[in-house]
């Protein structure tokens, strides 16, 4: 959840999660606006697991999700920009 | 396309305190020098910066002290090559980049580099340790510091070293409700037992103590309790974590029967110290050497902070974890050293030797600490049979036991049959892990296992970054070891 106290934050966008609303700011990375939307997981591995944030800074490729059409993408390193589109990654529209 | 490689004195690959020491010291002395750097804002984890759009003035401590080291770096003409990653090294001191947010290929050269790669987090594979809320202690710092978001409503973190302490009273401060914090090593029981070495090591560490004693009092203050020789041992939830199972450890930091406890949280943030990130200095060809109480294998480095390969320098974490202090002190060191070779300017000498004394001191603490938090071996045996090791391409601890017993005794021989370390982290995450049950498995040295072995490209980049490379000399410099 974001922290309202002492924050300023940028200018409310809206960026869409598998066609879904979601609000976040400019400056706002993906990854954490995905958490601020109550959101743990946006990935599902080929084998079941979900899978969201991990390292947080861009190592470990845990957070990737397809964005504006282009896949893999570490969402933790992605600033958010208005309109995004967000697809959540699952083992059936990339392993079958 | 860029056919020309990008020509600069002294190029510099990363921008935390030890990468943006360098480049300032290099800069001062009069030469070129361009920064990479794979993230937006310059200042590594260390000095990491609010969100630019709404606070682009911090006034905290540290972020105030990066951004006044970045701003000496641009009036000294430093170039940043920002959301840049170096994925190639190749010989004639030449990186081979490519910046993200522009989709550019990269090729660089230049007449001495200093690597400052920083470190990767260590963390601890246990049954469930990949659900989601099961995160970094850095990813939390991040998303507290840049993006001032709580990772959660109810964190517990686990693991080793002040950055725990730190972060828990960060969270605290931030609003977080802090439900334990757990410390697997017993640290007082050190500093009584070498009461004089406890001592000279603090010696002239005024800021580290007052910052580890206000985050210690912000704990108490709040009822956050700290628990020392305690750890984590599971953690449980179904789409996400919902509890930990936590045990008191023993001095091997195995749990001990019978303590087992319970503890709801939606966030369990890990950090079990850091190991230097090796890549570059592989692929240039530089000798590594194991040395446990720096976080694994590091260069060797000459007082200059030089390696085997003439012009290549390697500086802070990623050469050896030592902390901030000591990353400023080796930058400026590596800085004024390269600057003296690429510009022929003796004169640079004095400075350099003045450095010395500042260098022993911090060296001095980073021996010191090492003692206090190193993980046991128990850390290395919580995983269950099914408990995945390699997070990207899913391989269990069972696989890579039955790997190793079938003959794959090398960690080439491991990630060859399993997969393991082939996945997008390019065994980042995992390298530790594996490496832990090599050795336990084959009962071979952690220093003969060794680690894996970096490959061009170090880090996944788009196809279109091949682009840049020209065909003459574009051999890498490791394979021609």
């Amino acid at each position: 959840m974001r922290i309202e106290a002492n924050t300023r934050r940028g200018q409310p966008v809206t960026i869409y999660v598998d066609g879904t609303p979601v609000q976040a700011y400019t400056g706002e990375t993906v990854a954490p606006a995905l958490l601020a939307s109550g959101r743990r997981a946006w990935r599902v591995t080929p084998w079941g697991e979900p899978r969201g944030l991990f390292c947080g800074i861009g190592i470990c490729f845990d957070c990737t999700a397809t964005v504006n059409g282009v896949p893999y993408v570490r969402t933790c390193q992605t600033p958010v920009a208005e309109g995004m589109v967000i697809e959540t990654e699952r083992p059936l529209e990339r392993d079958q | 396309m860029n056919p020309e490689p990008v020509h600069t004195d002294i190029a510099v690959v990363g921008a935390g305190p030890a990468g943006l020491s360098a480049a300032v010291a290099a800069a001062v002395a009069g030469a070129s020098v361009t920064v990479i750097d794979a993230y937006s804002q310059p200042g590594g984890q260390y000095f990491r910066q609010p969100n630019p759009a709404v606070d682009p003035d911090p006034q905290e401590p540290r972020p105030r002290a990066g951004r006044e080291l970045r701003h000496k770096a641009e009036a000294a003409g430093v170039r940043f090559l920002n959301r840049t990653v170096v994925w190639g090294a190749f010989e004639d001191l030449r990186l081979a980049a490519y910046r993200e947010d522009t989709a550019q290929a990269i090729e660089l050269q230049a007449d001495a580099i200093i690597l400052a790669p920083g470190t990767y987090e260590r963390v601890a594979a246990f049954p469930g340790w990949t659900l989601p809320g099961v995160i970094t202690t850095g990813a939390a710092q991040t998303l507290l510091k840049e993006q001032r978001l709580l990772p959660g409503q109810r964190i517990i973190l686990a693991g080793t070293g002040p950055l725990q302490l730190v972060t828990a009273a960060a969270l605290v401060k931030a609003g977080a409700q802090v439900v334990a914090v757990l410390e697997g090593a017993s640290p007082g029981e050190a500093i009584l037992r070498q009461p004089g070495q406890t001592l000279a090591a603090v010696w002239g560490q005024s800021t580290r103590l007052k910052e580890g004693w206000q985050s210690w009092r912000t704990l108490k203050k709040a009822g956050v309790p700290y628990h020392r020789g305690w750890g984590i041992i599971a953690a449980e939830g179904k789409d996400s974590l919902q509890a930990v199972r936590i045990a008191r450890l023993d001095r091997q930091w195995r749990p001990i029967p019978g303590t087992e406890r319970r503890l709801e949280a939606d966030t369990l943030c890990l950090n079990y110290g850091f190991t230097p990130a090796t890549e570059l200095a592989q692929l240039f060809g530089v000798q590594l050497h194991w040395r446990p109480a720096q976080g694994g294998f590091v260069p060797r480095r000459d007082e200059q902070m030089q390696t085997n390969v003439p012009g290549l320098f390697i500086v802070g974490d990623g050469a050896g974890v030592g902390g901030a202090e000591l990353a400023m002190v080796e930058g400026q060191i590596a800085g004024l050293a390269a600057a003296r070779q690429v510009l022929g300017d003796s004169t640079l000498t004095r400075r350099i030797e003045a450095l010395q004394p500042a260098l022993r001191r911090e060296q001095r603490f980073q021996q010191f600490y090492a003692r206090l938090f190193t993980p046991g071996p128990g850390l290395d045996e919580l995983a269950a049979g099914d408990t995945p090791i390699c997070r990207c391409e899913g391989v269990s601890k069972a696989t890579i036991v039955q790997t190793i017993h079938a003959g794959a005794d090398t960690m080439h021989a491991v990630k060859a049959v399993t997969r393991c370390g082939m996945g997008n982290c390019q065994g980042r995450v995992c390298g530790p892990l594996v490496a832990a049950i090599l050795a336990q498995e084959t009962g071979q040295s952690p220093e003969r296992v060794g680690q894996f072995r970096a490959r061009t490209p170090i880090f996944p980049v788009p196809l279109t970054a091949f682009t840049v490379l020209t065909t003459e000399g574009a051999e890498s410099a490791e394979s021609r070891n």
